[in-house]
């Protein structure tokens, strides 16, 4: 990139004003739950570091301090939590920075003070606790893709005919509807795909899952 | 005493029954109910696979016979509990729609194995009364080795459905094997003393 940036939080929220935005999130393991998001889209944020025709992916790398999150204490994955788009995943205008949910400030547990929200990917790709965005050449290897590589991949779209190792992704619980609701039929790019299906065009989705 | 052992050691066992009940119906179990119940009901399973098998080894410690009185109320308990979690799976998550279903047992092997631990268990519960256990003889005691298979079964399907941490899981297959091992009768001491 030309302009790297090194931001405060307040900087950040002062500079990019939230908006809200209504997705849903569906996560690998088989919930879905739709959330009123507050934040901005990434590519406003990219934008300002100018990036260079090398920045083909962009790698995301949350907070590591494992006296305040004691899962870090134990080595369940590569801390800290690395997570990364194709620039064009990146670029997408549905791609959002949160800052916020419910009207509120981001809450510790939902990834306070920034995370990623990419709403036609499983949960697990929009990284809590963001600290470093950078831009970079080659396809990053996300905390998750180095624990369980045949399970997790780096696209990791949501796509209910390409089954996790472990379940099916047909289907999906709705998180809010109690326990007599049934499971709903997941959708392919979890609801999304007029807006992004293009960015995989020609891709056999389940090579690259 | 001894009388009230027996109906104390039932109602304890119908107490993790009665604690999901609770919970279902007075909205205890946070987000994901489904989920909570599911692993609720498997855990509890596993135990009571511990429970049972404990009991001829403890016999043999304590060298009181009393044990081994509770060692069937155990058992059938554990299927039980291995019922309302299959149900728990089959019914109130997928609701009966067996193509899922169907397709989760071929295609994952935790499932396939801790379906396979449930089938094992309907021979021992048909075969659990004093009468079928006097019909069947000796074979009685080769037939109700199966808990054996079971128990291992029941720890691998919790090992295999586990994500990254082991931990848990881990513990109830090695408490397993620990019982199991407890069984092993050193043939070859004899040979010792010669």
């Amino acid at each position: 990139m030309e302009n790297p940036l090194k931001l405060s939080i307040e900087e950040i929220t002062k500079m990019f004003p939230a908006e809200e935005r209504i997705y849903k999130l569906r996560c690998v393991e088989g919930w879905s739950m739709v959330i009123p998001w507050l934040g901005f889209p990434l590519n406003k944020i990219l934008k300002k570091a100018q990036p260079t025709s090398k920045g083909k992916f962009v790698k995301f790398t949350s907070i590591l301090d494992p006296e305040q999150m004691i899962g870090q204490r134990f080595p369940i994955l590569d801390w800290p939590y690395k997570e990364g788009l194709r620039i064009d995943e990146a670029m997408h205008d549905l791609t959002i920075i949160v800052t916020g949910l419910y009207g509120k400030k981001l809450p510790n547990q939902n990834g306070s003070p920034l995370r990623l929200m990419v709403p036609w990917k499983y949960g697990f790709k929009s990284s809590k606790a963001i600290v470093n965005i950078k831009l970079v050449e080659k396809m990053p290897i996300s905390s998750w893709m180095k624990a369980s590589p045949n399970e997790y991949g780096f696209y990791s779209n949501v796509n209910p005919r390409v089954d996790h190792p472990r379940w099916s992704q047909a289907t999906e619980r709705v998180i809010g509807e109690g326990i007599i609701s049934p499971r709903i039929p997941t959708t392919m790019f979890n609801g999304y795909g007029d807006e992004v299906a293009g960015l995989y065009s020609g891709m056999d989705l389940k090579k690259y899952f | 005493m001894k009388k009230y052992l027996k109906p104390s050691i039932f109602a304890l066992s119908l107490f993790p029954f009665l604690l999901i009940t609770y919970k279902i119906f007075f909205n205890k179990l946070g987000p994901e109910p489904v989920k909570e119940i599911t692993h609720f009901t498997g855990e509890w399973t596993l135990i009571f696979i511990c429970l049972t098998l404990s009991m001829s080894p403890l016999k043999k410690i304590t060298k009181l016979p009393i044990w081994i009185k509770f060692r069937r109320m155990l058992g059938l308990f554990v299927f039980f509990y291995a019922t309302l979690h299959l149900l728990t799976y089959v019914g109130l998550d997928y609701r009966f729609d067996w193509q899922p279903i169907l397709n989760d047992v071929v295609k994952k092997k935790y499932v396939f194995i801790g379906f396979a631990a449930w089938l094992l268990l309907i021979p021992l519960v048909i075969t659990s009364s004093k009468k079928m256990m006097m019909l069947l003889k000796n074979n009685w005691k080769k037939l109700h080795r199966l808990i054996y298979v079971i128990a291992i079964f029941g720890s691998l399907h919790y090992i295999w459905l586990s994500k990254t941490i082991f931990f848990k899981p881990l513990i109830y297959f090695i408490i397993i094997i620990v019982l199991l091992a407890l069984r092993i009768k050193i043939k070859n001491r004899d040979v010792n003393y010669g």
